[in-house]
């Protein structure tokens, strides 16, 4: 539904030329949840503004459906207002001098005249509803709070059933709690629509609670895209891995490849041989990060057998937290921290066992 | 591209008449429009510089300047104190009373003066020289010194509007803090109150003598019967000498020294603004200052406010009340009152003029409020939101009129319109109009500018991805949100298009482009006294209605 192809674009600042986006290629599919994910500056915004025609790329070529609608070397670029684009800013962008119902009505009139106002009317009242804000359609805009008027923006971006749905950080400006309940309620109504919807958001857990796919950028370029487990589960580079959720990294030396049947390589980090899932292409010899998510280490008693790495370590420092007890402990040098039950009695100094199951650790290469 | 336009309008408009203006001024040919290479030279420099009356004009303008300076900017600190740091009593009078001051054209204020302070007529001097028998009347109006005295009262208004908020802007425990360090009052006043002032004060100061330096009007009706000239009045009295042709080409000599001036003193103006900034950023949170308790002395500071509103406000308006109602010139007594009439007025709606004039003067200020409001907003629209490479060249063009002084501005412009001569403006109303909107360009863009800037990029770009084209965004979301700056920028030039009589004398050719200033000038030069008093009140009445009307909707900050 949304295409992007090879698209570069540069600003000119007083620092100079910053090349911003960097050839990225994006297919969204009809009626999916698609989400740039990244830290501020890593050209997402400017992706999806290009996306809007808010922006003019230097090279490159955007369609949606079957229109080109901008294409660098066919000389295309369709006006924003020509793209039947719904899209919610960051801001939220509500004109203060109108009123809520003129607000929403305000895309159905600029379709010229194809609305009687009965039916404009009815839409409007249609989405209003949708978005729970019925009965609020006579209030000067702002007078809604902040929670309300980001769900008048999701109306005014829906009402005249857009093709794409783009939407520009659009939690960031609520607070913690309404933050959680939104992003419910926002991926629920696209979902019921089936509207497709190009998602761009700094907050790692947005992205991996609302997005069907997501790509994770970084100064320009399209690191890796997958869908949110995969992302959790298997990023393909330190920067991914570090960026969403918490992660250890053991670094180490490939010694094995799995052979025959086997599903795991092998690894020597300084705190000892560790056997772990490779990613594609790393082979024997390469260095490499081993990656393990905290809450998939374990403290063991040195008896229990287990198919998994058995490393010998000390405690060096154990926070409470209410819910988990965050333990750092260090291996052959290298500092990793463990998600434990906030029972657990353990205390700095302590010679612990840490158990690195196989299966939840993955060789990247440095 | 309607950036391009916009560029090339404004830079049209805005550089066409000053080149014609250097040009002119090494021309020697007969009409400065017919200059050519062969008649390129520097006489009209050394005719002007030679002339030693250019000199005693220099010294004039900068004494007449200068004093009246010191007298607008310390009458204005004094009440600027008194408000907003004193205890005096009827604060809101203050507020209130003090930019009615602006109400009153400057022209009539200097004629009401005359009515009281002349030699010959003038009531006070009557008064005095019965009261003392003196040999002859004590005091002359005609003279440096009542020039003074009269543009004095009137930068009062302006720069108490610009002090109240510097001082509200410094922080009083600065002050505090050299008492506590064991500094008298006298020593934190000099060196920490007055030094934190000081840019502040400087830039203020320098912005009042521009205004002073360009106004024409109190120079006009003072010194031209006495022959007391300075810059503005000479380029007047060149132009419109007996000789013929008028020598053009010495009126733009001497202009280009006059736009020199003014030109370096924006410069200083803005450099002082800059600095002034600087000092804001340290000090600019919001607090309420102790108020000095001035005891006894409430009274007494109290009535120097009365006094200054009843000679700059109150006085003038009575004077030339007065005399609207009288048949012939006399000092108030019994006898005048019992010869009371409506006679003036009468006359003057009966005459052909006023309803010419009147006519011309609506439209030239519907026409000129209207483009000046619009021009500015597609320039501020250019300069703030587009890419366009010209955008911050066009920011500094639509600023430049700002230094050039109006009878400049109607100099520069004759030479305009006598050159685009296959467009028949000279000596049309529309001349004064476009003359009028290149010098307030710098006002509105200001103005519009600023209000640009405060409404969010994503309110514009969320119009087009609902589908709005450009010109619909702009009806429906920049227009109604931008309405006060539309209306601010809109009343602020109809009040001073309607009473500035410099650009549209320096562009008269007669009844036809002859608006209210002109019509009150010509007719005081004719002696109608009692016609302009009449039509004076008239004009002063419905200015302080508009004036109270635009307060009570709001538009405060438009009005200085």
């Amino acid at each position: 539904m949304i295409r992007i192809e090879n698209l570069h674009m540069r600003y000119r600042s007083e620092m100079g030329e910053v090349h911003a986006v960097r050839g990225i290629n994006i297919n969204v599919k009809p009626g999916q949840f698609y989400t740039l994910l990244g830290p501020s500056g890593c050209g997402k915004t400017s992706t999806l503004r290009s996306v809007a025609g808010l922006e003019t790329p230097d090279e490159g070529e955007i369609s949606i459906g079957d229109d080109i609608v901008f294409s660098s070397s066919k000389k295309i670029s369709i006006p924003p207002y020509k793209r039947d684009i719904g899209m919610v800013f960051q801001s939220y962008a509500i004109w203060p001098h109108m009123t809520v119902f003129s607000n929403v009505a305000f895309p159905l009139k600029e379709m010229g005249r194809k609305f009687s106002s009965a039916e404009i009317r009815e839409k409007v009242l249609e989405v209003l509803s949708l978005v729970q804000l019925d009965g609020l359609e006579d209030r000067p805009a702002p007078f809604l709070s902040g929670g309300q008027q980001q769900r008048l923006a999701l109306a005014r971006a829906l009402v005249k059933e857009p093709r794409v749905l783009l939407l520009d950080e659009p939690l960031s400006n609520l607070d913690a709690k309404l933050r959680e309940e939104t992003r419910l309620e926002v991926r629920e109504l696209v979902n019921r629509l089936g509207i497709t919807t190009l998602y761009v958001t700094h907050d790692q857990l947005e992205a991996l609670t609302m997005s069907d796919v997501v790509a994770v950028m970084s100064q320009g370029e399209i690191i890796q895209e997958a869908p949110p487990h995969e992302i959790y589960q298997a990023p393909r580079e330190r920067f991914v891995a570090n960026f969403i959720g918490l992660a250890n990294f053991l670094e180490g030396e490939v010694k094995a490849v799995p052979s025959n049947g086997q599903a795991f390589g092998e690894v020597r980090t300084p705190g000892g041989m560790i056997r772990c899932t490779l990613a594609d292409g790393v082979g024997i010899g390469e260095k490499v990060v081993i990656l393990i998510r905290p809450e998939d280490a374990n403290l063991v008693d040195g008896t229990t057998a287990t198919e998994g790495n058995i490393l010998t370590a000390s405690v060096d420092s154990v926070i409470f937290m209410g819910d988990t007890l965050e333990c750092r402990v260090i291996t052959g040098g290298q500092t990793l921290r463990v998600k434990l039950h906030p029972s657990s009695p353990l205390s700095r100094g302590d010679s612990v066992f840490l158990e690195l199951p196989p299966n939840r650790c993955r060789a990247i290469r440095a | 591209m309607w950036f391009y336009a916009i560029f090339l309008l404004v830079a049209f408009f805005v550089l066409t008449p000053l080149l014609l203006l250097v040009l002119g001024s090494f021309s020697t040919a007969s009409l400065p429009t017919d200059f050519s290479l062969s008649t390129m030279g520097l006489i009209n420099y050394v005719k002007v510089y030679s002339d030693p009356l250019t000199y005693e004009l220099t010294v004039n303008t900068a004494i007449y300047v200068g004093g009246s300076v010191v007298v607008g900017i310390g009458l204005a600190f004094i009440l600027a104190w008194l408000v907003d740091r004193t205890n005096v009593p009827w604060k809101i009078l203050i507020y209130a009373g003090v930019p009615m001051v602006i109400a009153i054209p400057s022209m009539l204020q200097a004629m009401a003066w005359i009515l009281m302070l002349s030699p010959r007529i003038g009531f006070f001097n009557t008064w005095l020289k019965a009261l003392f028998g003196m040999e002859s009347t004590p005091i002359n109006i005609y003279s440096l010194g009542g020039m003074i005295f009269i543009e004095g009262l009137r930068l009062v208004p302006t720069a108490f509007l610009m002090l109240v908020p510097l001082m509200r802007s410094m922080d009083p425990a600065l002050e505090e803090a050299a008492a506590v360090s064991g500094a008298s009052p006298m020593s934190t006043t000099r060196k920490v109150t007055l030094r934190l002032l000081a840019p502040g004060l400087v830039a203020v100061t320098i912005y009042q003598a521009m205004t002073a330096l360009e106004l024409f009007e109190v120079p006009g009706i003072l010194g031209l019967p006495s022959g007391i000239y300075v810059f503005s009045t000479k380029i007047y009295s060149i132009v419109h000498s007996a000789t013929f042709p008028p020598p053009y080409g010495q009126a733009n000599a001497l202009a280009m020294v006059y736009l020199g001036i003014a030109v370096i003193t924006t410069y200083l103006y803005s450099k002082m603004i800059a600095r002034t900034e600087r000092y804001t950023v340290i000090t600019g949170k919001a607090y309420r200052p102790r108020l000095i308790d001035l005891g006894p002395w409430r009274w007494p500071a109290v009535s120097i406010v009365l006094i200054y509103l009843f000679v700059s406000v109150v006085l003038p308006f009575v004077v030339l009340l007065y005399a609207s109602f009288i048949p012939y010139l006399q000092a108030p007594s019994m006898e005048a009152f019992n010869h009371m009439t409506l006679k003036n007025y009468r006359m003057v709606l009966e005459y052909d003029e006023l309803g010419q004039a009147l006519w011309n003067t609506g439209i030239m200020v519907l026409v000129t409020a209207t483009a000046t409001t619009f021009l500015s907003f597609f320039i501020s629209m250019v300069v703030v939101r587009s890419r366009f490479w010209g955008r911050r060249l066009l920011d500094q063009l639509a600023f430049m009129p700002h230094a050039i002084p109006g009878m400049v501005m109607g100099l520069a412009f004759i030479w305009v319109f006598l050159k685009i001569d296959f467009i028949p403006l000279y000596g049309t109303i529309w001349s004064i109009c476009i003359a009028f909107t290149i010098s307030f360009i710098s006002y509105g863009t200001r103005t519009m500018n600023a209000s640009v800037i405060q409404i969010h990029k994503e309110l514009e770009e969320a119009a087009y991805m609902s589908g709005a084209r450009p010109w619909r965004t702009m009806v429906r979301i920049f227009f109604p949100l931008m309405m006060p700056a539309f209306a601010g920028v809109w009343i602020w030039v109809v009040l001073h298009a309607v009473r500035i009589a410099g650009t549209p004398l320096m562009l008269y050719e007669g009844s036809n482009n002859q608006v209210l200033a002109i019509l009150i000038w010509n007719m005081w030069d004719w002696g109608q006294i009692g016609g302009v008093a009449a039509i004076g009140t008239m004009l002063i009445a419905s200015l302080m209605l508009l004036t109270v009307g635009v307060r009570m909707l709001g538009f405060r900050r438009h009005l200085n």
